[in-house]
């Protein structure tokens, strides 16, 4: 709305201020607990209880994140593990985004009998809490004797309901001529998904992407079963052995803490441009 | 073929094949929790161990304390489970109701039955993992707590420590409060606080010195003696914030700033290894032996003299693991705890062995005579296939008492109900 | 001449949209369908998870025990809590924030990032931090304590039931507000400016034209983010499993997960666990059909 000449109203002017302000709140409440970790991971712990909390310090405590990165016990496993929960999540981000681009195309594209009845099916997964499944998942990984493994991490995962659902949402809007110029010419349907949908849906599947990486990365309650050994925890593992060790020092903690969140914050603002774009989403959430 | 040509052919294949069954590699799984000190010497233990028998191999697992329990069962309930390990024995428990972890191999150990193995250890070591006769576990320690007071705290508030220790719960509530120190309501410093999760282990024993009970004798009815379970209820509800404000769950744990000395808790409930962590933590404290262990409480009108349970962990053996294995994990367990004494030196730990304890090394340790004393007034913390469900519900008793108002009596009727229930679906 | 030359090009394209699809669903069957129906299977059974005994058939006995069980009500009733506490203030202050957003000139990009951010963080990250700003000497007392200009009132967000809960819906809260507020800039978005423009045209102001023209045209986003957020809640874990295993009483935020959680791993009771599981299954499946039939019959074409 702009004006061409002349002030705004009064009451256009309130309101202007109104919704500054109340972005502005949303904003530092949003942002407080961010800069508390960070700020109190450079704080030897006695300080980070104190009233009130003391914002600015002079001195800076880098120990807190040597000595996270160290661990408890001094082996630098932090780092095995930091490695782990990234192999992990690229993982399977690479096999969501490839099987559920391929099942959102073919629900997508293609007309086959029973097509709505696999919809639906895929999509009632989605409703399957994780606790639900988590013994005779853990049954059916160990039997494949998969427990404590990369595979066993990662196998339950291959794909979820959620991306299916994107793909073909994003995918639904696709030009049919393309896809029918394309076999007109004689291409074959792999040629035609690798070489014209894929690099074509890179909206969705970096919005895929992303998320799928985040909620992996997050993952807490797989790995507390499946992972038995020291070395193949992953970053949630490790942080919550720091909260049950009789050390619990806040300062390592907020360190260990600011470091488990940076490859996070690394890719959210790397790939922002891809996530906040209001073109970004907008195919895929119509329909 | 000639007799003898024939008979040595035999001789050797039999000896070959012996040598080859003696070469199988085994590899054992070994599960633990944390603890770096313990860590540090099993190592070198399983080293020399496998040392003396190359054919077998270790695998060490640790992980922290609190999650073992829910790791193990799965492993369990997958069949998946690990050769030797080891849990608090309240947890162990089940496993050895549901047959899940074999007996002591007393051959392997080396000794001729159990009763010779019980007498290497004090009374009633063995009691906890006792069934049919049988024994199930082989201790690798056994814990009780007593009060470790900061004495610098004390004379801070005015008291002498030496003198003004506290003897009864109520003197604790009393001195708790000279010596806190609050920001409104928030507390900033604290005399005493409880080892809140811990309610079988700490809080059913004031229940007992009161005369109360958790289960009847023969084990099917919940809740005896009410008026000693309204008395403790009672007691926490004022230490809570609705009451006197001396301390509450959701404060830092006592045991793990303790150490600190910094000036923010006075007293902690802890075990004999809390010193071993002292000296590694804050060796300057340590030394200045501003600090003492007193004996657990008891109420003024106590009818029991009863003393914090004491627990321990058992090192146990997957009863379906192959017969090899389950040999060598009882001679892998043996072999380390025949070093008895650095565990006691380097990691704190007591493993309840006669020959350790009347030890001159022992007896010149801190505060061991407080320990032992109260072990002696102190009983086995409590045992029952469903204990874990039992700590649960008192635990929301107590905290429903402290922290959300609810009268005593309503609690405790709650308690005795849910409780009750369980007994009954057995 | 043509006679079973090969497929029709339907049937050409019909088996392609079955290969297309086939690694997904072999993947559901083995890691979804076979579980989800194992736990049903449980369900039926009374099993000790350490007894090797075989598990006991008792029909319908746990669902009876749970619908009888306070215990298992008290669990329906915090998740109830829990899902309508964060739901309602996430979807509206979601689509206002989008609103507010879209109506500035500058710094639109940088709002949303600033929004965004803690959803960055896992969830073990988030109750860390925030376990630490309710302790009683955190931040939260000290923000609540400076606004009403008192000193050291401690309001117990960690002990006392109610606060207790409201502690959880606001880390769930602080971390999803910035992506749900994205879904809606989105779908606002993607509403054609031609229409806006329209309504400037008939003498609309600001409010007239979001309210008439966004508002409405909002409605198939407003229902795919009350589908997204009605689900996640149900299905919180982490939040309620790091505050009670950190000393916060259980009773207050035992959520429907982390009971079944608990009535597997700590009281050994699989069938039970299986049992609550297959309702709450059944409860999602429900809410989600719903609101797609409802959703169905607002279908919303631009012109």
């Amino acid at each position: 709305m702009n004006y061409a000449k002349g002030k705004a109203p009064i009451g256009e002017r309130l309101a202007d201020i109104f919704i500054w302000l109340f972005l502005i709140l949303a904003c530092v409440f949003v942002v407080t607990p961010l800069l508390f970790m960070v700020t109190a991971s450079f704080m030897p712990a006695i300080d980070i209880m104190k009233l009130p909390y003391p914002w600015f310090s002079d001195h800076i405590h880098w120990q807190n994140y040597w000595n996270g990165l160290k661990g408890p016990d001094g082996s630098f496993i932090f780092v095995r593990n930091i490695l782990n929960s990234l192999v992990v999540a690229l993982s399977v981000t690479a096999t969501t985004v490839l099987l559920s681009s391929m099942s959102g195309y073919g629900l997508a594209k293609f007309q086959f009998k029973g097509r709505n009845l696999v919809f639906m099916l895929i999509m009632a997964t989605m409703m399957i809490p994780f606790e639900t499944i988590m013994i005779p998942l853990y049954m059916v990984v160990t039997k494949m004797g998969l427990h404590d493994s990369y595979a066993g991490l990662i196998l339950p995962f291959l794909t979820n309901a959620f991306g299916v659902f994107l793909m073909r949402q994003f995918l639904i809007t696709f030009p049919d001529e393309v896809l029918d110029a394309a076999r007109i010419d004689g291409a074959s349907e792999p040629r035609i998904f690798a070489n014209i949908v894929l690099p074509n849906s890179g909206p969705a599947i970096a919005t895929l992407a992303i998320l799928t990486f985040r909620s992996q990365w997050d993952n807490l309650l797989w790995p507390l079963l499946v992972v038995q050994s020291d070395e193949m925890k992953t970053i949630p593992l490790y942080i919550t052995k720091f909260m049950a060790e009789t050390h619990s020092d806040e300062g390592i903690m907020m360190a260990v803490a600011t470091m488990a969140s940076l490859p996070m914050f690394i890719l959210f603002f790397t790939m922002s441009n891809y996530f906040i774009s209001t073109e970004g989403l907008h195919s895929t959430v119509k329909g | 073929m000639k007799r003898s040509t024939w008979l040595l052919a035999v001789a050797i294949i039999v000896s070959l094949s012996f040598g080859v069954g003696a070469a199988k590699p085994i590899e054992l799984t070994y599960w633990t929790h944390t603890d770096d000190n313990r860590t540090e010497i099993e190592n070198r233990y399983i080293a020399e161990f496998t040392k003396m028998y190359p054919n077998v191999r270790v695998k060490r697992v640790v992980n922290e304390a609190s999650k073992m329990g829910d790791i193990v069962l799965t492993a369990f309930s997958a069949n998946n489970a690990p050769d030797l390990f080891n849990l608090p024995i309240e947890q162990e428990y089940g496993y050895m109701k549901n047959y899940r972890v074999a007996p002591v191999d007393c051959k392997a150990i080396g000794v001729k039955n159990y009763d010779e193995l019980k007498s290497q250890y004090i009374k009633g070591t063995f009691d906890a993992v006792t069934m049919g006769g049988k024994i199930y576990g082989l201790p690798l320690e056994i814990t009780n707590w007593c009060i470790y007071i900061n004495k610098k705290v004390f004379r801070d508030a005015g008291l002498d420590p030496e003198k003004d220790y506290p003897k009864t719960w109520e003197d604790m509530a009393d001195i708790s409060d000279k010596i806190a120190i609050r920001n409104g309501d928030i507390l900033v410093r604290r005399g005493f606080d409880f080892r809140y999760p811990y309610y079988l282990v700490s809080f059913l024993p004031m229940v007992e010195q009161l005369g109360g009970k958790l289960l009847s004798d023969d084990g099917k009815t919940a809740i005896v003696n009410d008026k000693a379970w309204l008395q403790v209820l009672e007691y926490m509800r004022e230490w809570g914030p609705h009451g006197r404000n001396l301390g509450s769950p959701t404060y830092a744990a006592p045991r793990k700033i303790w150490n600190k000395d910094n000036n923010d808790i006075a007293m902690c409930l802890s075990g004999f290894y809390q010193q071993g962590r002292l000296q590694n933590d804050n060796p300057a404290f340590f030394e200045s032996k501003e600090w003492m262990v007193v004996p657990f409480p008891v109420f003024k009108n106590a009818v029991n003299d009863v003393a914090c349970s004491f627990y321990g962990h058992y090192l146990m053996v997957n009863a379906q693991a192959p017969k090899e294995k389950q040999e060598m994990a009882w001679k892998l367990a043996d072999y380390m705890l025949s070093h008895s004494m650095e565990y006691l030196v380097k990691v704190n730990l007591i493993q309840p062995r006669k020959e350790l304890l009347t030890s001159k090394t022992f007896k010149n340790l801190p505060y061991t005579e407080v320990f032992m004393a109260d072990m002696n007034r102190a009983h086995p913390v409590f045992l029952h296939e469903n204990g874990y469900q039992f700590e649960r519900f008192i635990k929301e008793a107590v905290e429903g008492v402290m922290l959300s108002k609810v009268p005593p009596k309503e609690a405790l009727n709650t308690l005795r109900n849910r409780i009750q229930e369980v007994l009954d679906n057995e | 001449m043509q006679q079973h030359k090969g497929f029709s090009m339907e049937q050409k394209k019909a088996r392609w949209g079955w290969i297309f699809v086939a690694p997904t669903l072999a993947f559901f069957l083995v890691f979804s369908f076979y579980p989800i129906g194992n736990a049903i299977y449980m369900s039926f059974f009374k099993k000790n998870l350490l007894s090797l005994k075989p598990p006991e058939f008792v029909g319908w006995g746990n669902y009876k025990y749970l619908f009888s069980s306070d215990m298992f009500w008290q669990s329906v009733a915090n998740t109830a809590i829990f899902t309508v506490g964060t739901f309602i203030p996430l979807v509206v202050l979601s689509l206002v924030l989008a609103a507010f957003i879209m109506s500035r000139t500058k710094l639109q990009k940088f709002l949303q990032m600033a929004l965004y951010s803690p959803a960055a963080l896992s969830s073990v990250v988030a109750a860390l931090i925030w376990l630490l700003i309710f302790d009683p000497r955190g931040l939260a007392n000290q923000a609540l304590n400076f606004i009403n200009g008192t000193s050291g009132v401690n309001y117990h967000w960690l002990s006392n039931a109610n606060m207790l809960r409201l502690s959880t819906i606001i880390l769930y809260f602080w971390k999803y507000i910035g992506y749900f507020t994205i879904v809606f800039i989105a779908g606002i978005g993607g509403i054609p400016d031609y229409l806006h423009e329209a309504a400037l045209i008939d003498g609309a102001n600001r409010w007239q034209d979001f309210w008439h023209i966004t508002f409405p045209l909002l409605k198939p986003t407003t229902l795919l983010v009350s589908v997204m957020v009605m689900i996640q809640c149900l299905k919180t874990f982490s939040t309620q499993y790091l505050f009670t295993t950190s000393g916060a009483p259980t009773r207050p935020i035992d959520v429907i997960t982390l009971s079944i959680y608990n009535t597997a791993i700590k009281d050994h009771n699989i069938g039970r666990a299986s049992a609550m599981s297959v309702l709450l299954f059944l409860v999602m499946l429900v809410l989600t059909w719903l609101q797609f039939r409802i959703s169905r019959t607002e279908e919303v074409t631009y012109m």
